[in-house]
């Protein structure tokens, strides 16, 4: 237990491998040691319940290898043959003889033979493990017959999944759930980048075919027509990490800040403050941010103030700005700061409430004896508070980092149709100076259907992430004291 | 933010004629220390009241001139509900408010399933699978989206309402996390007590665990509810035929501030969205003593 705390992460890795390979020895000791039912077990799923008279039980296992095979031979057969390729028919009008019309030809659909081809081999692995695990369940029936013990009914089965099998109940549809809708996806997408899709091999009227690591090359800055994609993809990894740091340290501080500010004894109607901060992050951040969008916009009333005030007057006449107007959010510069500024705005009042249930559950004996002691407030803060709260959100701070580097919301609604770059080599690739890698791969997919290029973007993203919360996972999996309180 | 000086010099005289010269030096720190929270307040609350005062004006585009509306009036808040080719308030919200329900059941199921399961059973699968989860919630969702988005698509289902509850709910398992926590801190004596009179899990689950649960399970509740509401991306990306009527009410006032729209519609997005925010800041305010405990998790003493 020890060396795991030291190592969870290395230790959850090994233990994850280890758990596979003492799966596969069981198997193994199940086919070498169990009798000739256990081997027949092998072919037909049914052999050994049928043998201990578990009747129901074969037939509900002979029934659903039947369905593996026919979903084999109806389904996955159509389309894994074509992984390799992913299709070779193009779709064109043919002209039918016998019904004299043109007809769609048989052609291949490079998506769907990749997902479902993805989908037969998910298919095919749950299955394969649950064909051990039925041989290793039957060997145990074996070894139970063999011992003279009792050998469950069907209905003693079915009532084991409410008594001792009940997360198997619990489980099964969340679980599935999360297969199909994070895990197939995530494999989906690793796969895309490997392949050409991309506006000009849009199934169904063309087909796209694996091109290796191209895609990767070109967003890297692998010279060529793709030139700008390298050019674009280092400044705007840039700017995501630069936001990532600013917004989450400013907000972080903010919040402790303003935390402080709210929980002073000198504050009269501590709760009424807290619930103005709040209304602000109450407010859909859909209506919010769009609001200030237009608030801060070209023409908009901040600017209209601004040049009332004889602020833009000012900035003009000491060359900080060319324009009539404050370019507030369409110019490099004014944006990248505003972007950061307007975070503060809605992200503080979010960390204000962290950081006040922190705060409200700071040791009290630890401030008392400090009080005691004759320890000032600056030194209470410094020495006790602070510590502590850095301790407490200290993990959260790194999955802060990672939400901020994803923070898609703030970016879109603040720059989408507002931001026009000027650089040629960003429009080129389809990117803006102000895009985080998320809102870029976003507008590569909605907007000009470049799968292939988001689908690597999604992977290094995945992989800056991965990298910065290895730290958190650490601390997560060491940190999990979760039978300290029952 | 930047008309603010004005506003806080007319809070400072007001109060500041108020306080008599006899205040001590701390009775002034007081003062100046409440002064500072107020002048936060207001910069904090600028946007918020410049929408309502928007919605409240009479003028259906955006009234660049002055802060405050030069007329008031309710027009845009009756525009909102005679719906025409862009906008469409009421079922915008009708819409959402399926979406919502249903994804309220079905997440809220799967998350307090999981959270159960993780939390009370123990059994040989169950670190493996905690630690993957751990992964996956680490793998931002947006990167799945597009390859959930062509899977839908390939079943026809985007622009549904099936399509995009599935993409809500599906997955929702994963944020067991904080329900799990709360579980965690559940008495086991209690459901031992009930195990050794003959309690099956099924029983312990919904006779000793629910009623004792019940603030995390009203959070959980809410949350789900809130989700639909709050988000634009998946919806954007699921409901992209431009059909008006099927939008939820993210995507509706986002559209209605489209460059060819924005000058007749502003208000009535400003109206929009004083009327969503309204319910939802409800909801937000209920729940958020629990998004505090989940945030912070098992590391903060109960």
């Amino acid at each position: 237990m020890a060396g795991q705390e030291a190592k969870p992460a290395a230790a959850a890795v090994t233990g994850f491998f280890k758990a596979i390979g003492k799966f596969f020895s069981n198997f193994g000791n199940a086919v070498a040691k169990g009798d000739i039912f256990v081997k027949l077990s092998l072919l037909w799923m049914g052999a050994g319940y049928a043998r201990r008279k578990q009747y129901i039980k074969a037939v509900i296992v002979t029934i659903l290898e039947v369905a593996a095979i026919w979903f084999t031979l109806t389904f996955a057969m159509d389309y894994v043959p074509k992984f390799g390729s992913l299709g070779t028919t193009e779709a064109e009008m043919v002209f039918n003889v016998e019904t004299m019309q043109s007809e769609w030809n048989d052609y291949d659909n490079s998506f769907e033979i990749l997902l479902f081809s993805l989908f037969s081999f998910v298919v095919w692995v749950a299955f394969f493990v649950f064909w051990m695990k039925n041989v290793m369940n039957v060997y145990e029936l074996q070894k139970k017959d063999e011992a003279g013990e009792h050998i469950n009914t069907f209905k003693e089965d079915l009532h084991d999944y409410v008594e001792n099998k009940f997360h198997i109940v619990l489980l099964t549809l969340p679980v599935l759930g999360i297969v199909v809708f994070t895990v197939i996806p995530i494999l989906l997408l690793i796969l895309v980048a490997f392949t050409n899709y991309d506006q000009q091999h849009m199934p169904p009227t063309a087909l796209f075919n694996w091109v290796g690591i191209s895609n990767f090359i070109s967003l890297f800055g692998g010279g060529g027509l793709t030139v700008t994609f390298g050019y674009a993809f280092v400044r705007i990894l840039g700017w995501t990490l630069v936001w990532a740091f600013f917004s989450t340290l400013t907000t972080y501080i903010g919040g402790i800040l303003l935390s402080l500010l709210l929980n002073n004894a000198k504050t009269r109607v501590p709760r009424l403050w807290r619930t103005l901060f709040m209304v602000t992050i109450a407010v859909p951040q859909f209506v919010s941010l769009l609001l200030v969008r237009n608030f801060f916009a070209n023409t908009g009333i901040a600017n209209t103030i601004c040049s009332n005030i004889g602020l833009v007057d000012l900035l003009r006449n000491i060359g900080l700005l060319k324009t009539n107007y404050i370019p507030f959010l369409s110019s490099p510069g004014w944006a990248h700061v505003m972007i950061i500024l307007l975070n503060i705005w809605i992200g503080v009042p979010y960390q204000m409430l962290i950081a006040t249930g922190v705060l409200m559950n700071l040791p009290a004996d630890q401030l008392e004896s400090a009080r005691v002691d004759g320890a000032k407030p600056y030194q209470i803060f410094m020495k006790i508070t602070m510590p502590y709260l850095l301790f407490v959100t200290g993990p959260a701070l790194v999955t802060d980092f990672v939400k901020n580097i994803n923070n898609f919301n703030v970016i879109y609604l603040l720059t989408e149709d507002v931001f026009v770059t000027t650089n040629q080599a960003m429009a080129n690739s389809q990117a803006k100076e102000v895009d985080l890698l998320v809102t870029w791969l976003f507008r590569l997919t909605q907007d000009y259907y470049n799968y292939k290029m988001a689908s690597a973007i999604g992977i290094v993203v995945f992989i800056i992430c991965a990298v910065f919360t290895l730290f958190a996972f650490n601390r997560m999996i060491a940190g999990s004291r979760e039978e300290d309180y029952q | 933010m930047s008309n603010n000086p004005k506003s806080t010099s007319t809070m400072v005289t007001a109060s500041g004629s108020a306080a008599k010269k006899s205040f001590s030096k701390r009775q002034i720190r007081v003062f100046t220390h409440n002064l500072l929270i107020a002048v936060l307040a207001i910069i904090w609350l600028i946007p918020i009241v410049w929408l309502v005062c928007t919605s409240f004006g009479s003028y259906a585009g955006m009234n660049t001139s002055t802060f405050f509306p030069k007329e008031w009036g309710i027009d845009n808040y009756i525009k909102l509900f005679h719906p025409d080719s862009v906008a469409q308030f009421p079922s915008w919200f009708f819409n959402t408010f399926i979406i919502a329900c249903a994804n309220c059941v079905i997440s809220t199921l799967f998350v307090l399933m999981v959270a159960y399961a993780t939390s009370f059973i123990r059994f040989p699968a169950r670190k493996p699978l905690m630690n993957v989860g751990v992964m996956l919630n680490l793998f931002p969702g947006m990167l799945a989206m597009i390859a959930v988005y062509f899977t839908l698509k390939t079943f026809n289902l985007t622009n549904s309402y099936a399509g995009l509850i599935l993409v809500y709910s599906a997955s929702s398992g994963l944020g067991y996390l904080i329900a799990k926590g709360f579980f965690d801190t559940v008495p086991r004596a209690l459901c031992e007590a009930a195990k050794i009179d003959g309690c099956s899990e099924a029983r312990i689950f919904f006779q000793i665990v629910v009623p004792i649960s019940r603030p995390i399970i009203v959070y959980t509740v809410i949350n789900s509810f809130l989700a639909p509401w709050m988000d634009f991306v998946y919806a954007k990306m699921i409901l992209n035929a431009g059909v008006s009527s099927k939008y939820t009410v993210a995507i509706g006032l986002y559209k209605m501030l489209d460059k060819s729209l924005i000058n007749s519609y502003f208000g009535q997005f400003c109206a929009g969205g004083v009327l969503v925010s309204i319910p939802i800041s409800v909801l937000f305010v209920i729940m958020q003593k629990f998004y505090v405990e989940g945030v912070t998790g098992g590391a903060v003493k109960g």
